[in-house]
């Protein structure tokens, strides 16, 4: 296994023109985000686990169970289409809602689910009731799991181990709704449920990761973004915590904990409400909160295919220094990539490679991959991107031809990975025959 | 319109719902004319928000307070509607979200817009398996059946129950509306559905367009 301390400084070097050997994956992305140059944009692994899942045709009720199942699933299928990258999770957003009590709905073929109608915060008295989080409880040992197999499989990936930021923690606790009404109507109950999430729940979880030696967690926020909450909601509440939170464990744990993960993801959903002043706060507030404190534009979960994609480039040069751009995160939504032709998909890339890449700079990204999106959807755009992206970028992009991806279906391509095993043996499982709570 | 509907109006556009609730008692203590207390001042309110949210003035947590106050308002208003209508037939309309979906904000907010077009709807609630929107229609004979759907892996249900409506010869008579994120046209296309509902306006619109641009 190749050091990732060596791919980062060849990506770095790579980026200055200092061209040592063949990009790996890391490489290239560093390459691409602190450099001017890169052989080829990459192509960022997305949030795919129930994706992965039905890739693999592994059972729900074990692979939400189960840590080795869930890394080497996700790892396989990774490598199987190409990304560059992984983003390793599981559903992320239940754990510490499970682990506390949490009424959940399980599924044979889809990820856990909180249930809302029966929701863990009727009231400001459970806040005394409930908690402190127990780290041996519900999954948050697979969650712990999932960190060390990370550092065993994939040392210096982008995969930290996710957990629910503040606001969407308490949304899963109480239902959005009634956390919205908490926040617009009593502001002492809304205090009381940020620092419940905050010294109650995520800091032990956090104390926990660092006992197990697990450096750095990530804190998603999918209910912070727009329109869910305002920018201004965001920096009021979502902001201040993740830095209380992020400063008290780097104090207190020595870890990074970076909360509020996709606070401020401009996710409006009708093309006619698109608005350039709106998109450029709520970009200014994820870049804010970009991990490892990267100074990028990102496109997020959105329906950023309906998005004047000028307008991200136009946020990157305002905000850019010293004559250069911000690097860009150029992110497919997953509903496009689930309700595309191939062509279409080809077609939108053609165009963002000749707005977004020509001077490098870009990521491919897709905001999250629906489970049943179908696989050549997604191999195309690797496809695409590795052919249309390839610097120097051709000065005619529309002469250039993506042909169809030519790939083994994922059983083929499976027999002899070191994923193989732990992957065909899940299928064996049946209910019952493994001690899983579900 | 009044100043007390107008009032009203506000306070429903502002999300308060305890001074909406409050103004409709009073109103109907006053003995104004409960349809003209839920046009002019409640679905008024609530129409101003809608274009609040539209222009990009009102966000989700807006929305969410206005169709509380809303809701709040139309609790002593309902049955004084229902009593003035009741020698009009309405029409019917079962709603409910998808098994294994929790969502329910777009789908309360659906009901308010049918409520204040007439609609006598009955909510199915959520995580709604597929025999008992099958059931409920045989029961309620609606004329219009509502499905919900927040997450791209639930919505995929809706397929089958309309699938199974068909098989079960129940959809003589009977539209299929669509909606939630996940939705889109062509997924309503797909299923067999007669109508997506892009949001609750719209739902709202296209519902009376399948009955016919009337109701009751």
């Amino acid at each position: 296994m190749a050091n990732p301390m060596f791919q980062m400084l060849q990506g770095i070097l790579y980026g200055k023109g200092l061209r040592i050997g063949h990009l790996s994956g890391l490489g290239r992305i560093i390459a691409a985000m602190t450099g001017d140059h890169v052989d080829v944009i990459p192509f960022g692994g997305p949030q795919i686990h129930d994706h992965a899942m039905t890739v693999a045709k592994v059972p729900a009720r074990l692979y939400y169970w189960n840590a080795e199942l869930l890394v080497d699933t996700q790892m396989a299928v990774d490598r199987w289409y190409g990304f560059d990258s992984d983003t390793i999770m599981a559903d992320a957003y239940n754990f510490e809602v499970e682990a506390m009590g949490a009424k959940m709905i399980y599924s044979d073929t889809a990820m856990p689910t909180v249930d809302v109608s029966h929701p863990l915060i009727k009231e400001p008295s459970d806040l005394d009731r409930i908690g402190p989080l127990d780290p041996s409880k519900g999954r948050i040992p697979m969650g712990i799991e999932i960190g060390q197999l990370l550092l065993k499989k994939a040392p210096g990936s982008f995969s930290p181990v996710f957990f629910c930021s503040h606001w969407s923690l308490i949304c899963q606790a109480m239902g959005y709704p009634k956390a919205v009404r908490a926040l617009k109507r009593d502001k002492a109950f809304a205090t009381s449920l940020f620092d419940w999430a905050n010294d109650q729940v995520l800091f032990p979880y956090m104390r926990a990761l660092a006992k197990a030696g697990i450096k750095n967690a990530s804190g998603a926020d999918a209910w912070a973004s727009f329109p869910d909450l305002t920018p201004e909601l965001v920096e009021e509440w979502v902001l201040p915590y993740a830095k209380r939170l992020g400063e008290r464990c780097k104090k207190e744990l020595k870890i990074t904990a970076g909360a509020g993960g996709g606070a401020g993801d401009y996710c409006e959903e009708d093309p006619a409400k698109f608005d350039k002043t709106i998109m450029f706060r709520c970009l200014t507030i994820m870049a804010k909160n970009f991990p490892m404190k990267m100074m990028v534009a990102p496109s997020g979960m959105g329906r950023t295919q309906d998005w004047d994609m000028t307008w991200l480039r136009d946020y990157a040069v305002q905000q850019g220094k010293t004559g250069h751009r911000l690097p860009i995160i150029a992110s497919l939504n997953g509903r496009f990539m689930r309700d595309s032709s191939p062509d279409q998909i080809v077609g939108k890339l053609r165009t963002w490679i000749d707005l977004l890449g020509r001077d490098g700079g870009m990521l491919v990204f897709i905001g999250n991959v629906p489970a049943d999106t179908p696989p050549v959807n997604i191999h195309m755009a690797v496809k695409a991107t590795r052919t249309l992206g390839k610097y120097p970028i051709a000065a005619d992009l529309s002469s250039i031809k993506v042909e169809p991806p030519t790939y083994q279906p994922f059983d083929e391509w499976l027999k002899g990975q070191p994923e193989a095993d732990t992957i065909l043996k899940a299928r064996e499982w049946k209910p019952g025959r493994t001690p899983v709570v579900a | 319109m009044t100043d007390q509907l107008a009032d009203l109006r506000k306070a429903i556009v502002e999300g308060d719902d305890t001074q909406a609730a409050k103004l409709v008692e009073a109103a109907l203590a006053q003995g104004l004319p409960p349809l003209d207390i839920l046009n002019q001042g409640v679905v008024a309110g609530i129409n101003k928000a809608g274009e609040l949210w539209a222009a990009n003035k009102y966000f989700l947590p807006d929305m969410i307070l206005a169709a509380d106050a809303f809701k709040a308002a139309m609790l002593p208003l309902e049955p004084r509607i229902k009593a003035s209508r009741s020698a009009q037939p309405t029409r019917k309309f079962v709603i409910g979200v998808v098994q294994g979906d929790m969502h329910d904000l777009g789908k309360s907010l659906v009901i308010a817009m049918l409520t204040s077009a007439g609609f006598e709807v009955i909510d199915l609630g959520i995580d709604v398996p597929k025999e008992k929107f099958v059931e409920a229609v045989k029961q309620f004979k609606p004329d219009i059946l509502g499905l919900g759907a927040y997450m791209s892996t639930t919505m995929l249900e809706m397929k089958d129950i309309i699938a199974e409506l068909g098989n079960q010869g129940l959809r003589k008579g009977l539209k299929v509306m669509v909606g939630g994120v996940p939705t889109s046209q062509e997924f309503a296309d797909e299923v067999g559905a007669d109508a997506w509902g892009k949001d609750a306006m719209l739902a709202m619109q296209k519902a009376l367009e399948l009955v016919g641009g009337r109701n009751g």
